[in-house]
């Protein structure tokens, strides 16, 4: 879309409130840090020198051969032997900030797990003595991102059927609107126990499934708008002109319409990172190995003594949905037209 | 003796803490039994006039800054809310643009006067009968039992005016506002409505307010006449010494504007376009059986012509099918009939060969306001049909963008502007140009002035006219307004309840007309 006159002052509008441009900015701070997850968490060292020779674990595999063990499987840097060789004079290495990655174990930890807080273990561990600050950290980026890819296809579904229907109207509208309102009336939560019991789950098995679901209520919304569209003097004026109906939609409808729908985006991420959440919660969603919130607050309720677990994922998830929704609000006032 | 004295007003919007004019210095009196006329272009101030004096402005967003109007000798900007609560609907009343949106949908009328009576007059039953019939007799609604248990969806355009003055006068008002009253009805309509009204002054020597955008209405039913520009008086004189002697030049201006006929006359006989035995229906009730489907028939064998260079003006009331004719021939609906434009059969084609002869038919609508894309700047407007149809480099296409923009009178400088920061009249050049991009050869123009003043009305008819003679372009133009059509077209069609009922050529016509309702038409807008 263009950068024009009513663009920015939707833009003036936003970053007039001071609660839009924190929320905005400390979402994107949180979220582009755990883009560099690898980094920030993870039981490889950044960078190590062993007899003279620099290394770089996270980025390149190595074979504990390498190093003079015995095994040919790649290295693990928390294993007692790395640990000696690292130890040894004019060896070094450089470890991330939280040196645990979602699914290292932590096999010395002295208190049974779930463990508390220790220096090990910034946030603890879970029932499985894993590291809870770096499932935190993989689990909101996997939330987030899961999130994204769902309201990506959810827009792109929606706004093409809700074009069609809209755009069309008459018989089109009238067969796609049946056909939307039997296919949203299958039972989607039993679909997802079944298939989950099915096939082997997955993330993508799971984006494909809700994504099934997910475009109908946007494109109700993109056909409301469309129907309003088609019917006004530049669409008919365009149509005189002899655009094609392609070029119609593109140009005249779809920009004039899509204020709605980014005004929807912030609340359908936000509803998308709460289903995941709670289908993990319930076991229904990613494999057991993945870094999900779902599953921690699932292990804190298991383990209601261990606040370290649930805490620490309470903040994190109300957070994210907090300041989704501030953004989201924030962006619904500014585009609309009325208040001003 | 003067019942209204309005000294010095000035009031000030008060939006995001930025203050702005509306109304400076507006003096003037009105005497008992007189009827006054406000005239002024739209955002004149000459609504907020007849709100400051009915006290019904919002003095949370409206900040009166000096001034008094002075009703009886007591100043009603000093009163308190429920003194002139009493005032209001009471002495002082008005009545508004729109009947259908001034009436509540969901009661019946006789509910809506009784409160208005039990409100101000008295809660007898017998009394408020016999004050409603005597009201409705007065307003001409004479079938009162059928009225009074309607809804205001029941009644015609009509009708609902009456009820509404009806409403306004039955506590029989010292000072009637009728703020543009029949804007919205048709000309017979309306000069029905405003004798009506001329004589509830006359008899009941009641003062009158009339509030209108339109000048020879308010030439013919007011005494007085004060004249609006900007929230400033530009001149206040009796009608007659206005109308025969203005004294300022934008009282000049404003009757000059008025439509005087511009065209010359053509002696092409080559027909471009032909409409033979056209209908139109629209489905109204669907049913799945055939035999209980229901239509309406918005057009009824039409039949006409147009020669190139020539224009055809369509004038008719709202609901007539106007509209639904120019979308008709535009290709945009469904009909029978023959439609021949350039000697092709234009209902034979297919949709590709349609797209491609679209170039030549261009339309331009009434509201400037939904009829240019706001997202799209003017360059886009102007260049996107010049790219489906030519292929020209970008350069090429800002040069011919250039032309066309001087073409309408605007300058380069605008190519890169979005719609929403031009005024109505540029907006509807931009427009007139968006349909010359393509050089066609005939544009429908769809009442593409009713939405304009005076003023900027009489410059797009220029450029329209002018433009005819430059291009030899030939035009249909849709209005309900005779005096435009008369200002414009070489031959005329009178639309009535989807039937052609009268056409020719334009001159002849109104000279000669001979139906009824075209007599109507003429007489009441008074073309000379």
């Amino acid at each position: 879309m263009n950068m024009n006159m009513e663009n920015s002052s939707i833009w003036d509008n936003f970053s007039s409130s001071k609660r839009n441009i924190y929320s905005l900015y400390i979402f994107l701070f949180f979220f582009i840090l755990s883009m560099f997850a690898e980094i920030l968490s993870n039981d490889k060292p950044l960078v190590m020198s062993i007899n003279e020779e620099i290394y770089f674990p996270i980025i390149i595999d190595y074979k504990e051969k390498n190093f003079g063990g015995y095994f040919d499987t790649e290295a693990d840097y928390k294993d007692s032997f790395m640990q000696e060789l690292i130890a040894k004079d004019n060896n070094w290495a450089i470890f991330p900030i939280n040196p645990n990655s979602y699914n290292t174990i932590n096999l010395d930890n002295p208190s049974p797990n779930p463990a508390p807080p220790s220096e090990y273990n910034y946030l603890g561990t879970d029932d499985r003595g894993r590291d809870v600050l770096a499932r935190l950290i993989y689990g909101f980026r996997l939330s987030v991102i899961f999130a994204f890819v769902l309201t990506i296809i959810g827009v792109i579904i929606g706004i093409f059927f809700g074009a069609i229907q809209g755009y069309f109207a008459g018989r089109t509208d009238l067969f796609l609107q049946r056909f939307i309102e039997i296919w949203s009336s299958m039972p989607e939560l039993y679909l997802l126990i079944i298939f989950s019991s099915l096939f082997e789950p997955s993330i993508s098995l799971l984006i494909i499934l809700l994504s099934l679901f997910g475009w109908i209520g946007l494109a109700d919304y993109v056909r409301a708008e469309f129907l309003k569209g088609r019917n006004m003097d530049y669409v008919i004026a365009a149509r005189t002109m002899g655009l094609t109906n392609y070029q119609i939609i593109i140009r005249h409808i779809l920009p004039n319409s899509m204020i709605s729908v980014i005004t929807f985006l912030p609340f359908r991420i936000s509803g998308a990172i709460l289903i995941l959440t709670s289908l993990d919660f319930l076991g229904l969603g990613v494999p057991p190995d993945t870094p999900s919130l779902g599953e921690l607050l699932s292990q804190g309720k298991e383990n209601i003594e261990a606040w370290w677990l649930s805490l620490s994922t309470f903040f994190v998830l109300v957070g994210t949905l907090l300041l989704l929704i501030f953004i989201g609000e924030g962006l619904r006032e500014s585009m609309d037209t009325r208040s001003k | 003796m003067n019942i209204l004295e309005v000294n010095e007003l000035c009031l000030t919007y008060r939006n995001n803490n930025l203050d702005r004019k509306i109304l400076n210095n507006i003096s003037f009196n009105l005497k008992k039994g007189e009827i006054l006329g406000i005239v002024g272009e739209s955002g004149s101030g000459k609504t907020i006039t007849g709100q400051v004096i009915s006290s019904l402005i919002d003095l949370k967003k409206f900040h009166i800054t000096s001034g008094e109007v002075k009703f009886n000798n007591e100043n009603l900007l000093e009163k308190s809310e429920e003194y002139l609560r009493t005032i209001r609907g009471n002495m002082i009343s008005i009545i508004f643009q729109e009947p259908m949106l001034s009436l509540n949908p969901v009661q019946t009328i006789k509910k809506q006067i009784i409160e208005v009576l039990k409100l101000h007059l008295t809660n007898d039953i017998n009394e408020q009968d016999k004050s409603i019939s005597d009201i409705f007799k007065k307003c001409g609604l004479f079938d009162k039992d059928k009225i009074l248990n309607s809804y205001p969806h029941m009644l015609s355009g009509g009708q609902r005016q009456r009820v509404m003055i009806a409403m306004a006068i039955i506590c029989k008002p010292s000072i009637l506002i009728a703020d543009e009253p029949t804007t919205a009805l048709d000309v017979n309509l309306q000069n029905q409505i405003l004798n009506l009204l001329k004589s509830l002054s006359r008899e009941s020597d009641m003062s009158l307010i009339l509030i209108s955008h339109d000048l020879d209405m308010i030439k013919n039913y007011s005494d007085e006449v004060v004249i609006l520009k900007d929230g400033e008086i530009v001149e206040k004189n009796t009608t007659t010494k206005i109308f025969s002697s203005p004294k300022e030049s934008y009282t000049k201006t404003l009757l000059n504007s008025r439509p005087k006929r511009i065209v010359k006359e053509n002696v092409n006989d080559e027909e471009i376009l032909s409409v033979k035995n056209l209908d139109c229906d629209f489905l109204i009730k669907n049913s799945f059986f055939k035999k209980n489907k229901k239509y309406f028939k918005a057009l009824d064998n039409i039949n006409l012509s147009l020669n190139s260079g020539e224009t055809l003006g369509i004038v008719g009331e709202s609901g007539s099918g106007k509209t639904t004719l120019a979308r008709n021939i535009l290709q945009l609906l469904n009909y029978s009939g023959k439609i021949t434009f350039m000697n092709h059969d234009l209902s034979k084609l297919n949709k590709e060969k349609l797209r491609k002869k679209r170039k030549n038919f261009q339309v331009v609508f009434q509201d400037p306001y939904s009829s240019l894309s706001p997202r799209l700047n003017i360059f886009q407007i102007l260049s996107e049909s010049l790219a489906i149809f030519d292929n020209n480099s970008k350069d090429e296409l800002y040069a011919i963008c250039k032309k066309l923009l001087y073409e309408v009178g605007l300058d380069e400088s605008m190519l890169m502007r979005y719609p929403h920061q031009f005024s109505g009249g540029q907006r509807q050049r931009i427009a007139i140009a968006r349909a010359l991009s393509i050089r066609p050869k005939l544009i429908v123009l769809d009442e593409p002035t009713s939405a304009l003043d005076v003023v900027v009305q009489k410059s797009i008819l220029d450029l329209i006219v002018s433009l005819q003679e430059k291009y030899n372009l030939s035009y249909i133009f849709i209005s309900h307004d005779i005096r435009v059509i008369n200002a414009i077209s070489h031959q005329i069609c009178v639309l009535k309840d989807s039937r052609i009922i009268e056409s020719g050529r334009t001159t002849e016509v109104l000279n000669h007309p001979k139906t009824d309702y075209t007599r109507g038409l003429i007489q009441s807008n008074q073309i000379s």
